[in-house]
């Protein structure tokens, strides 16, 4: 169960720079030449499918906000329930999604926000998710649906409610972004 | 103390820097699939040295040409979609059977338990890549399809679609066969953790389990050319499933698949 974090600092690196452009006005470009036609609305068809049938079929426990996300489709809060029978049981809490242009191909950004963050050995103070498929187990083949089952599978089975044992130096030191942060994931079985 | 923590994150933050930083000079500097190259060029990067163009001088009499792929952890997929579909437009029998099986692939991994959801977007636009290189007979037509074929797979948004796609079948492979391909894997790993961490994540490398997996769900033969520093002074030559009458030619160097075409 230990997340080595490591990370980064507050300010904004200069590297941000290099690498998360902005988008550029004029269509990108693919290596031979030819306009990447699909790549803008495709992010946005498939945030719309999956917004649809999260809030036509949402899995036990979860809500989507749909307000935050009329407001914004690239940020979706969702709220999630602790199961009865678990430690969590009749707390409730908020995560966050983001999502880029890359989506699905790069995984969510993902935390929990709110007043209150769970006590959980995998989830830090200030609500990042130390979870390999929100890192490098992402597969296009996820989704918001699977990543909120996954959280709530990493709640249920959670059998001592205690922070990291790294929460303060992490929290102190790290990025705003938990992406940013090189996880080293241990156990799983927690 | 505070200065050994504000070192060890900048630290992280250079390494991810660095990382990004390689992955922007190879996007910039190679094509997903490159032109069609005379072999020969291969001892360019091994200039002097005496058993890599050994090697090659040996693979010379066999492959003419060969395509690089994007070293992106992808390139297995990559090179086989591109390689096998390109057999495909001129292959008219061939090509109806691999449609018959491609459009019946999406239930069967529905099937198998993967959520039809995510699933229907990777088929729709893998289905849409095959057959906008479908085989015609008029005359020049073939050039134009593979013109096709090698601007699809130079289009980010369709190629690695057709990679994903191709992760999931190899998945579905897995699955459905596990107790076999459980022996292939080394460690503590199960069939199950082994999918969802080194087969469906994009840019993870692929290996003989793979290989091995993908071949059989497609029925589809691969040889595989392996140039290596290994004694003998020849490549070795693999085919997977073995006694295949191989359609796809690939040359693997550590780490990495080009395509290949036979003289």
């Amino acid at each position: 169960m230990l997340k080595l974090f490591k990370k980064s600092k507050e300010k904004i690196p200069k590297s941000e720079i290099i690498t998360e452009p902005k988008e550029p006005k004029t269509p990108p470009v693919s290596k031979c030449g030819k306009p990447l036609l699909l790549d803008n609305s495709r992010w946005e068809r498939r945030l719309h499918k999956e917004l649809m049938s999260l809030i036509k079929e949402p899995p036990p426990g979860v809500t989507v906000d749909t307000e935050s996300v009329q407001q914004n489709l690239s940020e979706w809060k969702i709220n999630i329930k602790g199961f009865e029978g678990t430690l969590y049981e009749g707390e409730d809490f908020q995560l966050l999604f983001k999502f880029n242009n890359k989506y699905p191909f790069d995984s969510p950004e993902v935390t929990f926000i709110g007043n209150n963050i769970p006590v959980h050995p995998h989830v830090y103070s200030n609500g990042h998710i130390c979870l390999s498929i929100l890192t490098e187990d992402w597969s296009p083949a996820l989704s918001v649906q699977s990543v909120c089952l996954s959280i709530a599978s990493m709640l249920s089975s959670c059998r001592e409610k205690k922070r990291p044992p790294d929460n303060t130096l992490y929290v102190k030191t790290c990025n705003k972004n938990p992406k940013k942060t090189k996880w080293w994931y241990h156990d799983d079985s927690v | 103390m505070e200065t050994f923590k504000a070192n060890d994150a900048n630290r992280d933050e250079l390494i991810m820097q660095q990382q990004r930083e390689i992955e922007k000079e190879i996007s910039d500097s190679t094509p997903l699939v490159s032109d069609q190259l005379p072999l020969t060029c291969l001892k360019a990067e091994y200039n002097g040295d005496d058993i890599f163009t050994a090697k090659i001088q040996d693979l010379a009499k066999r492959y003419k040409y060969m395509r690089r792929t994007r070293p992106d952890g992808n390139c297995f997929f990559r090179a086989f979609a591109y390689s096998y579909l390109e057999y495909l437009t001129c292959n008219s029998h061939a090509y109806q059977e691999f449609l018959r099986l491609a459009e019946g692939s999406k239930d069967k991994l529905i099937e198998l338990g993967f959520p039809s959801f995510t699933l229907e977007d990777f088929h729709e636009t893998f289905m849409e890549v095959v057959k906008r290189v479908c085989p015609k007979s008029s005359a020049g037509a073939s050039e134009i399809v593979q013109t096709e074929l090698h601007k699809v797979f130079n289009e980010q948004g369709y190629s690695d679609y057709v990679v994903v796609y191709l992760r999931l079948i190899t998945s579905g492979q897995l699955q459905e066969d596990a107790n076999f391909y459980q022996n292939f894997i080394e460690g503590s790993f199960t069939i199950e953790e082994f999918r969802h961490q080194e087969v469906e994540p994009m840019y993870k490398e692929s290996d003989h389990i793979h290989i091995i997996a993908l071949c059989t769900a497609l029925s589809a033969g691969v040889r595989v050319e392996y140039l290596d520093r290994g004694e003998g002074g020849s490549v070795k030559t693999h085919d997977f499933p073995e006694g295949t009458d191989p359609k796809v030619f690939l040359i693997y160097r550590p780490g990495h698949y080009d395509i290949l075409y036979p003289i």
